[in-house]
């Protein structure tokens, strides 16, 4: 486990627990190092949504801590804020407002002085090929685009911790490459990123470790061979292992 | 069983879909039930009523033998509402081409378009009667049962004018789909829209302030001065006038004149509606903004960007930009009052102070709706490094400033007469619109922007404690004008009222 034991911890979640009508996260802990890339995996309703959206201050906790880079984000949220960036599979932009205008906007919100603001946005937009795109209103824009705009929201203030929840639903090939391009880009310079997906082969090739949650509960978590010996699968695929590892238990007649 | 992909199970489609939009709207989307909804409308009905019989008791017993005073008053009432009708079809009818719901898999789909577009504008004719109806209903109701049957023709005439309004909107569309392109239209209608609805109230309003030194235009209709203007009895210009007085052949004509203003454009033009829908999908939408990035990358701090970010949306939202164009136009037959009394006793200055803050009330209420519940980015203003508490008081900021910058002019005007109603006004304003802002913070319930006509649907306890808080702060500032320490009681009350919908806000 890279740098979570040594103190490093970019992440520390304990026995989060969130309601609604019924618990979506139950008693969850977890542990990201510094640098890490972490995926989250589990089926749906699992909780895995629950989870991010508590970390990224959009949710507040029945119960439980959650700590980023020693942060107390429950305390005090605004700092924990400062280091964070979350983007969901919804992209979370303005039909009104162009790329650029977007990446001013969000950058503003994070405190970014303007001039540097202005050098990362025409850097990430060039980067994820939206130059053509970057003074066309958002509405006008496909899916993919949208998504693209959304992370380089995300990336303009060189956060330490993306969270990003089905970053990839929807996207091409070439925009799911970039995507993936960019985040492992981003860990290569000390980023962590925690992300959920449904793609596990996307799971299996970019993360160096995963966890699987399910009814609100982390219940295996370390790299893909790990996750074999919890299965008890052997040398197979990580479809397999979800499978065996989520499989729910049959009920008694 | 119609067969699939006719007319018959096409209009069955749309009929289906229009009562589940009605259902969704009277139920306030499906939290209040149908036997709740069913007695507001008992209710309603039975005050339109007696409103009704209150202002038309008296006229049950016209004939076509009344006289040009009242030949002038039908046709200039019947004017008004035939343009309000023009307006709200026009923007119906363009909404056709641009709204995307279920066109792209109709337009996959073997059913003929040209029958689907003429069938959605004749669907469009029937709201439209139907609107219409509503209002106009209750008095003919109320003229039958005193003056007998022959009033009757006047549901005729509503609908002969629902249908020549429905063919005019879709010549205008047309039009301006030819001369604008798609980029434009939508932003083009929606203020000729806006215009044709307001614009003959408001012209009537400026003559008759202009003329009798009064903003009623019934009075002006009566007036002497309408009398000498009108034609001769016989003039094909009183034809609604005389079938709303029970003149058979005169509503045959308007029913065949109607049924023609429809049917015709309908067959003229439907093989190039199906084109205007296609011309709004994807590339030809794109809406350029300036090149470069001078300008966009700003110093301030969030809450100033915040500020900012609410101005540029609301400037580039088409539907309010017409909307707050309404709202001024309106403003316009007080503006002259103003300027026809000043120096004035300042008696004729009060009817000001209230118009100035419902106005400020409605308009803040719209605004702070688009601001917090129609925000698109709801998770990105809640991830940010801000506390809660400023990036709501920044949209505050944001919607009180626009208010004062629109009634601004008034403000001004208004100090130049005098500084004590200027600021007893601007104090109405600024209330009514932060009431209302409270109101809308209060109820907020996350929204697409482009659902802003139906955010009355999403609390209907919002919007009836926005417009009685705008009432009731209109009635304190009339009366602080005049000036009275009575104005302390309609200003309790609008408190009451605000201290209510705090109370019972969602939690």
């Amino acid at each position: 486990m890279p740098n979570s034991e040594t103190g490093s911890l970019a992440l520390d979640v304990r026995g989060l627990k969130k309601s609604f009508q019924r618990p979506a996260v139950d008693g969850l802990d977890l542990r990201v190092g510094q640098g890490e890339f972490y995926a989250l995996l589990g089926p749906n309703g699992a909780g895995k949504t629950t989870t991010l959206r508590v970390v990224a201050g959009l949710l507040r906790p029945d119960a439980g801590s959650v700590s980023i880079f020693g942060i107390d984000a429950l305390a005090d949220p605004v700092a924990a804020k400062r280091l964070c960036a979350w983007v969901s599979d919804e992209p979370m932009i303005y039909d009104q407002l162009s790329p650029m205008e977007y990446l001013a906007f969000v950058a503003g919100l994070w405190g970014i002085e303007a001039a540097s603001a202005e050098k990362k946005a025409r850097e990430l937009i060039e980067w994820l090929e939206l130059l053509p795109q970057a003074h066309d209103r958002c509405e006008s824009l496909s899916k993919g685009m949208r998504q693209k705009v959304a992370l380089a929201g995300a990336l303009v203030h060189d956060p330490s911790l993306i969270i990003l929840d089905e970053p990839l639903t929807g996207l091409d090939a070439r925009a799911a490459r970039l995507v993936k391009d960019v985040l492992i880009e981003r860990v290569r310079r000390n980023c962590t990123v925690v992300m959920t997906t449904h793609i596990l082969e996307v799971a299996e090739r970019m993360a160096a470790r995963i966890g699987v949650i399910s009814r609100g509960r982390l219940i295996a978590e370390g790299t893909l061979d790990d996750l074999r010996r919890q299965a008890g699968t052997g040398d197979t695929s990580l479809e397999d292992v979800f499978l065996v590892l989520t499989a729910e238990p049959e009920s008694s007649p | 069983m119609s067969r699939p992909g006719s007319v018959l199970w096409l209009a069955r489609h749309e009929a289906r879909l229009g009562w589940r939009d009605l259902h969704y709207m009277l139920t306030a989307g499906g939290r209040w039930h149908l036997w709740k909804v069913g007695t507001v409308l008992l209710l309603a009905v039975a005050l339109l009523h007696l409103i009704a019989y209150g202002m038309v008791m008296r006229h049950a017993g016209l004939t076509l033998d009344s006289g040009p005073a009242v030949f002038s008053t039908i046709t200039g009432s019947f004017v008004l509402i035939f343009l309000l009708m023009l307006s709200q079809s026009l923007e119906q009818v363009t909404r056709l081409f641009y709204g995307r719901g279920d066109l792209d898999l109709l337009r996959s789909s073997p059913v003929s378009l040209r029958r689907l577009f003429s069938l959605r504008v004749a669907a469009v004719a029937v709201s439209t009667i139907a609107m219409a109806m509503v209002v106009i209903a209750p008095f003919i109701d109320v003229l039958s049962v005193l003056g007998g049957a022959r009033w009757l023709s006047g549901f005729g005439v509503a609908v002969s004018a629902g249908l020549a309004a429905s063919g005019l909107a879709l010549l205008l569309s047309s039009a301006l789909f030819d001369t604008l392109g798609p980029k434009r239209t939508r932003l083009a209608a929606q203020i000729v829209s806006a215009v044709i609805g307001s614009a003959f109230v408001i012209g009537i309003q400026v003559m008759a302030v202009l003329s009798i030194g009064s903003m009623s235009q019934q009075a002006l209709f009566g007036s002497a001065l309408a009398v000498d203007y009108a034609p001769t009895g016989g003039s094909v210009l009183w034809l609604p006038a005389r079938a709303i007085l029970g003149d058979g052949a005169a509503l045959l004509a308007l029913l065949a004149g109607g049924v023609l203003l429809l049917v015709l454009p309908m067959l003229l033009l439907s093989g190039r509606l199906v084109d205007y829908a296609s011309a709004t999908v994807g590339g030809a939408m794109d809406i350029r903004l300036r090149r470069g990035v001078a300008g966009v990358f700003r110093k301030g701090s969030p809450r100033q960007l915040l500020r900012r970010k609410e101005w540029v949306l609301l400037r580039r939202d088409s539907w309010l930009a017409s909307q707050t164009l309404m709202q001024l136009l309106y403003l316009i037959p007080p503006a002259l009052l103003l300027w026809r009394y000043y120096g004035d006793s300042q008696g004729s200055l009060v009817v000001l102070a209230p118009v100035l803050t419902m106005a400020a009330g409605q308009l803040g209420g719209g605004l702070a709706w688009l601001a917090v519940s129609g925000e698109d980015a709801p998770d990105l203003i809640a991830s940010a490094p801000l506390p809660a508490g400023r990036a709501l008081l920044a949209k505050v900021e944001a919607v009180i400033m626009v208010v004062f910058a629109v009634f601004a002019p008034f403000l001004l005007a208004l100090l130049f007469y005098s500084p004590r109603v200027a600021l007893t006004v601007a104090a109405g304003i600024g209330l009514a619109a932060l009431s209302s802002t409270l109101i809308q913070i209060w109820f907020r319930s996350q929204a697409k922007r482009r659902y802003f006509r139906r955010r009355q649907t999403s609390s209907r306890i919002a919007t009836f404690a926005e417009a009685f808080s705008s009432v009731t702060w209109a009635a304190a500032a009339a009366t602080a004008v005049s000036p009275s320490w009575l104005a302390i009681g309609p200003a309790a009350i609008a408190l009451i009222i605000l201290m209510g919908a705090w109370a019972i806000r969602p939690r």
